[in-house]
């Protein structure tokens, strides 16, 4: 018997992702942003990414069932992220997912968008996901887990504080007027710049701090330091800034991972969310993961960012591992928890 | 015979309904402003369970927005899964067409104290619903029919007259751009 086929819809933040995936093979993985609704202020606006999630609802399952060349009739399960993340963007999937799947009398699973993006990974390498350390950075979220199971068991290690590690990119990048979404532009001025320059705080690393918050993470402070020494240093380097800036993120990111990994005595680390695809973290993790003897899985940058692959792919996950599917009628949930991978 | 399957998500109450040659035959609703997430696939769940259909018609507003796109994202994906037609109504029509009097107005609750409303004269709307204080809508002096339920038989003739493709927001998202914050 072929491998069931799972259709995967994420509405969660200001992507309207839809994916397609049979067993472990990506046959369709569609992305329709509203990034640039929201760039002029400054931020994602809720209410302009739900209405346009709206929109581009049908022409991205469209898409998707075209370039995956199957009709509606070949998908077994559909998959949704039920949280976390925007209350009134997450109905508008949760919603399409439920209609899709009464009006075709398939199982329908509200998945974690957290457990989601780790779960991407198994797309792309073939040894078994689990067990492995994740570190989960983006704009929303700045986490470390323990995965014993990804269609189950995940236990948080440790969480920011404060900011996000990709907000603190896009609130520098704000300051340095260089557009939303920071990280992309951050990272390619770091390129050109030195990532010694200025020593820049590394968040939780006193002593103290591996004593008590060992996995925590906080970014405020940094985002303050920078914002002093762009006050007091008129002509400053953008580059030299950059590359500082996001040395200081990546090194205490990777100090937490890897403590993560010798503590818990797992030897593998997966990095994801839409972080995981800074060229910086990248390079730091490779190295560092190799040094360590921690087998590194990173996935390609395109799949780190919010798509619908990821729940696709976790859904495929919870069908394979013979997990209940969701009730037919389920809640957004805006604050789920890791801890909980599907409703 | 055809039978529609009729959802509107545009006031607090979730109604759905199946409607077969200008009858209803099957109807249920839930309330709750913020339940139409879980409302709605719970009561199609038990309208397909007992009919057949053939097409979807939906209720397009103007309505509080998060609650709406529930009904309107729903509509499309069950009418595509099903290879079916889904057809966007004016709700405030759909209230409007239980009302026999010659010249009154009907609203529904907009939040942030104010109203959708639209005025009718001899069952025809004269213009385009607008969001307005309950106060200047008043003033106009008609008989105002508040917090009424669209009906899904009125739901249905409207369908006949054509589709309404963009749902009714009648207010723009709030936000301010960067560069006129002060």
């Amino acid at each position: 018997m072929s491998q069931p086929i799972v259709l995967g819809i994420e509405t969660s933040c200001d992507e309207t992702a839809i994916g397609i995936v049979q067993g472990r093979t990506l046959l369709a993985n569609v992305i329709a942003s509203s990034v640039e609704e929201h760039a002029r202020f400054g931020g994602v606006v809720p209410e302009i990414a739900s209405r346009a999630h709206l929109e581009a609802m049908m022409p991205s399952i469209e898409k998707a069932l075209t370039d995956s060349k199957l009709t509606l009739a070949d998908i077994d399960a559909v998959a949704v992220t039920a949280g976390p993340g925007l209350v009134g963007a997450l109905l508008v999937g949760v919603a399409s997912a439920s209609g899709l799947a009464l009006g075709l009398g398939k199982p329908l699973y509200g998945v974690n968008h957290l457990a989601a993006h780790v779960s991407v990974d198994f797309l792309t390498h073939d040894q078994p996901l689990d067990p492995t350390i994740a570190l989960l950075v983006s704009g929303g979220h700045s986490s470390l887990l323990q995965v014993d199971d990804i269609t189950q068991t995940i236990t948080k290690l440790g969480a920011t504080m404060d900011d996000a590690a990709g907000e603190a990119f896009d609130k520098i990048a704000r300051v340095m007027q260089l557009g939303f979404p920071g990280g992309p532009a951050i990272d390619a001025l770091a390129k050109s710049g030195n990532a010694t320059a200025i020593n820049f705080p590394r968040g939780l690393t006193t002593s103290q701090d591996w004593e008590t918050r060992p996995f925590d993470f906080s970014f405020s402070g940094l985002k303050t330091a920078v914002a002093r020494y762009l006050e007091s240093t008129p002509n400053y380097a953008k580059t030299d800034v950059a590359a500082s800036f996001q040395e200081s993120v990546v090194d205490v990111l990777m100090l937490k991972a890897i403590a993560a990994c010798k503590e818990s005595g797992i030897d593998s680390l997966a990095i994801a969310g839409g972080v995981a695809a800074n060229s910086r973290l990248r390079a730091v993790a490779t190295e560092r993961c190799e040094k360590a003897g921690i087998r590194l899985r990173i996935p390609s940058p395109a799949l780190c960012t919010d798509n619908g692959a990821m729940v696709a792919a976790l859904g495929s996950l919870m069908v394979a591992a013979g997990r209940s599917p969701s009730p037919i009628a389920f809640d957004a949930d805006s604050g789920l928890p890791v801890t909980t991978i599907a409703l | 015979m055809s039978n529609s399957l009729v959802i509107d998500t545009s006031t607090n109450r979730t109604v759905v309904g199946v409607v077969t040659d200008g009858k209803l035959i099957w109807s249920g609703h839930r309330d709750g402003a913020t339940a139409h997430g879980p409302s709605l696939p719970l009561l199609v769940q038990e309208a397909i369970a007992q009919h057949s259909i053939d097409q979807v018609i939906v209720g397009m507003g103007p309505g509080p927005f998060t609650g709406l796109r529930v009904g309107i994202a729903f509509a499309h994906t069950f009418a595509r899964a099903r290879n079916i037609q889904v057809i966007g109504v004016c709700s405030l029509d759909a209230i409007a067409a239980q009302i026999e009097e010659k010249d009154f107005i009907v609203a529904t609750d907009a939040r942030r104290k104010e109203w959708y409303w639209a005025r009718y004269t001899k069952g025809i709307r004269i213009g385009e619903p607008a969001v307005s204080f309950p106060a200047d809508v008043e003033a106009l002096g008609h008989n105002v029919h508040f917090a009424l339920f669209p009906d899904l038989i009125a739901m249905t003739n409207l369908a006949t007259q054509g589709s309404i493709t963009e749902p009714m927001y009648l207010r723009r998202p709030d936000a301010v751009a960067t560069a006129d914050r002060t």
